[in-house]
């Protein structure tokens, strides 16, 4: 008896040491005041430098707080619980999030530095006018290939692909969007087709691809990429600019026929307790100076044009993120295509992995 | 024996190479200077340091190990209470149901665990941080410690109550002087299985973090996406060794408390 209530004595004194500890560090950082911003963000996906220079500026106490998926995201935000001011989702999340009534309207006047963003990036179908939504990372979705085992193919066409020497070669990331809208595309169609024959089409086009494919996957695309388990891969821009920096043998192609362009955006939720501190913070990271030191760290596109200046010549040339106007213009944002058709969307896809093997 | 001696001894062998390979690799890789895990360039141990002077990943796990200490704590005793309670019902229909509804709590998958907290927690209003993954883990623990100490508890003989009772010895006594200490070893191992559960918990605690508030787990994976860094490998490396302390901590008190019976002191409390 001794031995336990001894023990477990032991074990509060130890958690509560520990706790004293924490709050110390808590103190350290200055997580303790009132006025605190709660921001929402994907893993890794801010110069973490800039949330320091933001407190000092401002006087708030950032908590900062991180996602993985936009679903997950959605769900923690739908549901309460958590007051976040400012959540960074996609695109398709915004819309969706529009439609659920989870947002707060932007004040324009609030963010002298909205100017400083691009004007091909604003007013977009997905939320016009920038109502709710303002971009904080753009891309694009194309080929990673390794031009040592791809046999001279450049990957201008989306047809190249369909090439019979990469045979077993190709990794598919999941996506129904992407990869139905790769078939589209292939067949000069938009992404955002609702013409039952053209997706019927598409899909006919993907099922002779299967050949080529040797697997569709998730976040492990990076890793297999990167490790040169497979020549070619479909992936959003942002993952390709991870995978060639671990092997920079690899290279990055948008097909010339169109391809997505997505948005990761800043948002309000309807959560918010600090409206006019997540102000203050959207205002600061589209200030040029904090977007291109962030866009250099994330290595994401930035939709800044003053950013984009500042950047160093190699990342703001860089074709393969920083298309030029004739590819942009190709480049297509998902419209929301309801429920109906995002389903058959699905069911097409599913079909297609049926199919493939 | 002889041959077949050999063969199983390489079967277990190969087992546990296959078990600990990945964490070797894991390791291996925490003190490469390229910064990937491909291929070995140099030794360093800058991606230590990196984890160091990470102050918010620091709290994380700080945080990581408050709510484990305290969740295991408290579900201990909890737990212990539960287990006495379960055993002391007389009819078999209600302590057998007893004990399957403790049991379906451990099968049941943590998603849906996590999710009903998460829809608890927000109806009532607790707001999501400390105190709420503080209580769901020591919900989830529970049922272990329970299910850990109800067999030592039936493997007691009765008679040893009633002997105690005949002594002239009081419920408080029987149960402080007789009945825990026997089952003492179920009362750890419940112990440190609620640990480690608390540890290693993803799912529950993914959906009941908050407001700043997270915990090692669910860090690590929200950093995943963007590819797991080199000072990920270094942490978990740290825990690693940490965890191996723990279990060989839980050994020695374990061969402790089983030298006591042998040196003759019996059930002296």
């Amino acid at each position: 008896m001794k031995q336990l209530v001894r023990t477990f004595a032991l074990v509060f004194v130890a958690a509560f040491a520990l706790m004293i500890l924490a709050s110390y560090l808590n103190k350290s950082q200055g997580y303790s005041g009132g006025n605190t911003l709660t921001i929402y963000n994907w893993g890794d996906y801010i110069d973490p430098d800039l949330l320091k220079e933001f407190e000092q500026e401002s006087g708030m106490k950032v908590i900062y707080q991180t996602f993985d998926s936009n679903e997950a995201m959605l769900t923690k935000i739908e549901q309460g619980g958590t007051t976040f001011d400012v959540a960074i989702p996609s695109e398709y999340a915004i819309s969706k999030m529009k439609e659920e009534k989870l947002l707060v309207p932007i004040d324009h006047n609030k963010l002298p530095n909205l100017k400083n963003i691009d004007s091909r990036f604003l007013n977009l179908n997905y939320d016009p006018d920038n109502q709710f939504s303002i971009p904080y990372f753009w891309g694009t979705v194309g080929i990673v290939y390794n031009p040592e085992l791809v046999g001279g193919l450049t990957f201008d066409s989306w047809n190249d692909l369909w090439d019979p020497r990469l045979k077993n070669q190709i990794l598919l990331l999941d996506g129904a969007r992407e990869v139905i809208g790769m078939g589209l595309n292939s067949l000069g169609y938009s992404l955002n087709d609702t013409n039952e024959d053209h997706l019927q089409a598409a899909l006919q086009k993907l099922s002779t691809l299967t050949p080529n494919v040797r697997a569709i996957v998730g976040d492990e695309i990076k890793m297999l990429l990167a490790n040169e388990e497979a020549a070619v891969g479909l992936v959003w821009s942002g993952d390709a600019s991870e995978i060639m920096d671990q092997n920079d043998k690899l290279d990055y192609k948008v097909p010339e026929e169109g391809s997505n362009l997505w948005f990761d955006s800043m948002v309000i939720p309807k959560t918010a307790k600090n409206v006019d501190g997540a102000h203050q913070f959207i205002n600061f990271m589209l200030d040029p100076d904090h977007a291109a030191r962030n866009a250099e760290y994330v290595g994401y596109s930035t939709p800044n044009a003053e950013a984009l200046k500042q950047l160093p010549e190699d990342i703001s040339e860089d074709e393969r993120f920083y298309p030029d106007e004739t590819l942009t213009s190709k480049l297509e944002v998902y419209n929301n295509l309801g429920k109906k058709m995002l389903s058959h969307y699905n069911d097409l896809f599913l079909e297609f992995k049926m199919h493939s093997k | 024996m002889g041959r077949n001696g050999k063969l199983s001894n390489v079967y277990l062998a190969v087992v546990f190479a296959i078990l600990y390979a990945p964490i070797a690799y894991l390791i291996f890789y925490s003190f490469n200077s390229g910064g990937h895990m491909r291929g070995f360039e140099g030794f360093t141990l800058e991606w230590y340091r990196e984890v160091f002077a990470d102050t918010r990943l620091l709290i994380i796990v700080l945080n990581t190990f408050i709510i484990a200490l305290l969740s295991s704590a408290i579900s201990t005793i909890l737990g212990v209470a539960g287990a006495l309670a379960i055993y002391h019902v007389r009819r078999k229909r209600t302590k057998n149901t007893l004990l399957s509804l403790n049991n379906v709590l451990i099968v049941s998958p943590d998603v849906i665990i996590g999710a009903s907290f998460l829809i608890l927690f927000t109806m009532i209003g607790i707001k999501l941080g400390f105190t709420s993954v503080l209580l769901s883990h020591i919900a989830f623990s529970v049922p272990i410690v329970v299910i850990m100490v109800l067999p030592k508890l039936q493997e007691m003989s009765p008679t040893l109550m009633d002997a105690a009772r005949d002594l002239g010895a009081g419920s408080w006594q029987i149960l402080t002087r007789v009945v825990l200490p026997y089952v003492k070893p179920g009362i750890f191992a419940g112990f440190f299985m609620a640990l480690t559960y608390s540890l290693d918990d993803f799912a529950v605690t993914f959906f009941v973090t908050g407001n700043g508030y997270s915990t090692l787990s669910v860090e690590i994976y929200s950093r995943a996406r963007q590819g797991v860094s080199l000072s990920i490998n270094a942490l978990s490396t740290l825990l690693f060794l940490l965890t191996v302390l723990l279990v060989v901590g839980y050994y020695f008190i374990n061969r402790r408390a089983a030298r006591i019976p042998a040196g003759g002191k019996g059930l002296r409390p």
